[in-house]
């Protein structure tokens, strides 16, 4: 099992374009992958369940990745909030 | 979730029939029980097993009491009584604390409710919405769904067809409660309810199409806000070679929030139709629940079969003719 923590940077939060976007990336991953935001914990395979977490700038997210590529899993994920999405 | 005697009074004012008798006092005190307590013994002097961190509900006879007492007695007993922490005072029927009372009250920063309901009445309806806020939680990757009036939870892997299988069975004319995130709460010691995301909604994304909302597709018979889990659908993807369950004589049951309920594992292939599956699941889970076991009727049959032709293959043997 591989956690990554990473805090939002980008304006706008994790709205519905980022979240799909992240759920594209996560989806190429054979790994359980979680993103815990407090004590809220999403599937980051699951758009909804992802933008559930509305989870604004600033906010702090862990990811955990549990599978046979958990490390790249967690990694790129953790490179999409990052790279801010490619917003600004 | 923090609750806070303020919140209380938000959520619940009207429903509760409250009205504060020290307006802002101690509404930022924050309960952390569903209890309820009346103090009746506490006030009359016996403290030691006083159970001071609960909502402290004051009734005719806590009142009637406290009436009966002349000043210095009561600030005897409000002296040993408020060197408790508490956090919310109800006084019921509408009844009124003598001034000391209030002023105790006051200084210990501890709030003053008063209800027009009876105590009974009062503790029956915040013991629902305390019971609600205190039950444990959770939230479940799935899909729920109320096929037949039976809930059943779908999980699985992502893209595995759960947003599919729910679309479809709501095309049939069941009930959509929730879509790829389920609020679990424990009700009560052997039930728990799901509930949609209040954020989510009836809103369920479909691979292709992307976000459809399912009351306005569908209308209102397509959604319930509420239900009860009854039974858990894994969907996995089938898989040459593996063992699936034949016969269903043994009862696989799954734990959640520490309520046990019975599962299913049903692979899924492409162009399969889980729909009617799951309503024979539905209708299945129906008769044991009304005492019928199709599998062990049937295995029991054929068990009484096979010893009975022994039997007759015992006698046929010994028979001389």
């Amino acid at each position: 099992m591989v956690k990554l923590e990473i805090v939002i940077m980008n304006r706008l939060g994790l709205h519905a374009r980022p979240a799909a976007q992240l759920v594209q990336t996560a989806s190429k991953f054979n790994s359980e992958i979680i993103l815990k935001k407090e004590n809220l914990e999403v599937n980051a395979k699951s758009i909804m369940g992802v933008m559930m977490l509305a989870a604004e700038m600033g906010s702090k997210i862990t990811i955990i990745a549990d599978g046979p590529d958990e490390k790249e899993a967690a990694e790129a994920v953790a490179h999409v909030f990052n790279s801010k999405f490619g917003e600004e | 979730m923090k609750l806070t005697v303020g919140k209380l009074l938000a959520d619940r004012r009207d429903f509760l029939e409250l009205f504060p008798l020290l307006d802002g006092v101690g509404y930022d005190k924050e309960l952390n029980n569903s209890q309820i307590h009346r103090p009746g013994l506490a006030l009359a002097g016996y403290t030691d097993r006083f159970a001071h961190k609960r909502t402290q509900v004051f009734g005719q006879t806590e009142i009637s009491y406290l009436n009966s007492l002349d000043d210095v007695q009561l600030d005897d007993c409000f002296s040993r009584f408020f060197s408790f922490e508490m956090p919310l005072m109800i006084i019921t029927k509408g009844l009124l604390p003598p001034a000391k009372f209030l002023e105790y009250a006051r200084k210990n920063q501890t709030a003053v409710l008063q209800t027009n309901l009876s105590t009974l009445e009062f503790i029956t309806r915040v013991s629902a919405y305390l019971h609600n806020i205190f039950a444990p939680q959770t939230t479940i990757h799935g899909s729920l769904i109320d096929v037949y009036g039976v809930g059943l939870l779908y999980t699985g892997k992502s893209g595995i067809g759960k947003s599919e299988c729910a679309l479809d069975l709501v095309e049939r004319g069941h009930r959509l409660v929730a879509d790829d995130v389920v609020k679990i709460t424990k009700k009560a010691p052997e039930v728990i309810v799901g509930q949609p995301d209040e954020k989510l909604g009836h809103h369920m994304e479909v691979r292709g199409i992307g976000i459809i909302d399912i009351e306005k597709l569908f209308g209102i018979r397509a959604i319930r806000v509420q239900k009860r889990i009854e039974v858990e659908v894994r969907l996995e993807r089938w898989e040459e070679g593996k063992e699936y369950d034949r016969l269903g004589i043994d009862d696989n049951r799954t734990s959640i929030l520490g309520v046990e309920i019975p599962y299913v594992v049903i692979p899924v292939s492409p162009g399969k139709n889980i729909t009617v599956i799951s309503e024979v699941i539905s209708m299945n889970h129906m008769l044991k629940v009304y005492g019928e076991n199709t599998a062990q009727r049937f295995i029991r049959k054929l068990s009484d079969d096979i010893a009975r032709r022994n039997t007759t293959l015992n006698y046929l043997e010994a028979d001389m003719e």
